[in-house]
């Protein structure tokens, strides 16, 4: 139903398709919907795969961009599909799986070097002595958490890794989720690892391969604003080297 | 529809079971406006080293005496090299404008016990700091001080 009108309005969409078992590379498939106007672009795919072609292939589950499942480039531009709506493009819609990253089928892209690079940045508490139970919980200032909870609200759902320029020419690169990620952490009071986590930093896939292109803040969903965890982690990430001259490091 | 990105990109060092396609880029990613508007950003690199080059001829002039300068100020008044100084200053206020617009946010948190202004002031004080300098060497150089 046209808002309008209260039609339906027919759109093509133009999908990837891809069959490991038949297919060299990638092609494109064409469908005709009708649309609801309040449809977004991942309704339009369910419909697609429950009534027109049930061999599709998607990854979605919540519907409503909390579980970060549903990211695709659509008309180019990498979205959560949940949330894009369909009134906000025209009759012809192209959906292609996420840039910049392998594709195990249609549009379902392989998640695993993504999980690696999370990995490395070690997104989790590093304490030189774990704190008995006896001795209370980590407390922590709501000043010290404002520090750092905007790079902890990811979803990861790779919107930010499809958009980036590095991560389409530098393979080794972090990436802008990865490096706000450890960056989170690195800033966070509780946290003793960010010595190790700089040395990651500047290491292979160095946080200073970064241009500062900014992509990954623009089309980030949750407004991470990863661009700008990245751009701080370069800063820290020389200042602890400066000070590694200066400072004996245990162990 | 799409181009390839780098063959290795966001693939694991352990190939999974299933093959995959290669990754890829679609073929509008380097003309939709924020990415046109970032290489434009890139390309100011090449007004840049050609002042660079002018510089290194300015100095060879002053270095050559009065009569090679005052013939360097005469070609400089071609309309090509008026063209190109238009673009360079450009280039410079376009590299400002988005220098000034991201350089906020990669400012830390707290640097040890230290924290940068709220971004909108450190923001404006670049504005400031850019038109105060701007106008000073405009006084000193147009010989009003002192």
């Amino acid at each position: 139903m046209d808002p309008e009108t209260g039609e339906l309005r027919k759109r093509t969409f133009v999908v990837t398709r891809f069959d490991p078992d038949k297919d060299q590379v990638p092609k494109t498939q064409t469908y005709e919907v009708a649309c609801r106007p309040d449809w977004k672009v991942l309704d339009a795919l369910n419909h697609i795969k429950d009534e027109i072609d049930p061999t599709l292939s998607h990854r979605w589950s919540c519907r409503m961009a909390v579980c970060g499942s549903c990211g695709m480039n659509v008309n180019g531009e990498p979205k959560l599909t949940c949330k894009t709506r369909l009134a906000d493009y025209g009759d012809v819609v192209e959906v292609e799986p996420l840039a910049n990253f392998p594709i195990v089928r249609d549009l379902v892209v392989e998640m695993d070097g993504f999980m690696e690079k999370f990995k490395a940045v070690k997104p989790w508490m590093i304490v030189a002595k774990e704190k008995a139970a006896e001795e209370g919980p980590n407390r922590q200032s709501p000043e010290e958490l404002s520090v750092f909870k905007q790079f902890s609200m990811c979803i990861n759902c790779m919107l930010c890794y499809a958009a980036c320029p590095v991560v389409a020419k530098e393979p080794h690169f972090l990436g802008p989720a990865a490096i706000a990620l450890g960056h989170r952490y690195n800033m966070d009071s509780r946290d003793e690892g960010a010595a190790e986590r700089n040395e990651v930093f500047r290491g292979e896939g160095t946080v200073f391969h970064c241009s500062y292109a900014n992509e990954c803040s623009e089309v980030c969903p949750k407004n991470v604003d990863p661009a700008s965890a990245v751009n701080q982690a370069k800063l820290n990430a020389v200042v602890d080297w400066a000070t590694s001259f200066v400072v004996k490091r245990n162990g | 529809m799409s181009r390839a990105s780098h063959p290795q990109a966001m693939t694991p060092h352990r190939p999974g079971s299933t093959r995959t396609a290669p990754p890829q880029v679609p073929d509008t990613f380097w003309s939709q406006s924020r990415m046109r508007t970032y290489l434009l950003f890139d390309a100011t690199g090449i007004p840049y080293m050609l002042v660079g080059l002018l510089v290194l001829r300015v100095a060879f002039a002053l270095g050559r005496g009065p009569e090679a300068w005052a013939e360097l100020l005469q070609e400089f008044s071609h309309p090509l090299y008026l063209a190109f100084h238009v673009l360079a200053l450009v280039s410079v206020v376009f590299v400002g404008v988005r220098f000034f617009r991201l350089f906020p946010k990669a400012q830390p948190a707290k640097l040890g016990p230290v924290k940068p202004p709220p971004r909108p002031v450190l923001h404006a004080g670049l504005y400031v700091a850019w038109i105060g300098v701007t106008l000073a060497l405009l006084v000193v150089l147009g010989g009003l001080w002192p």
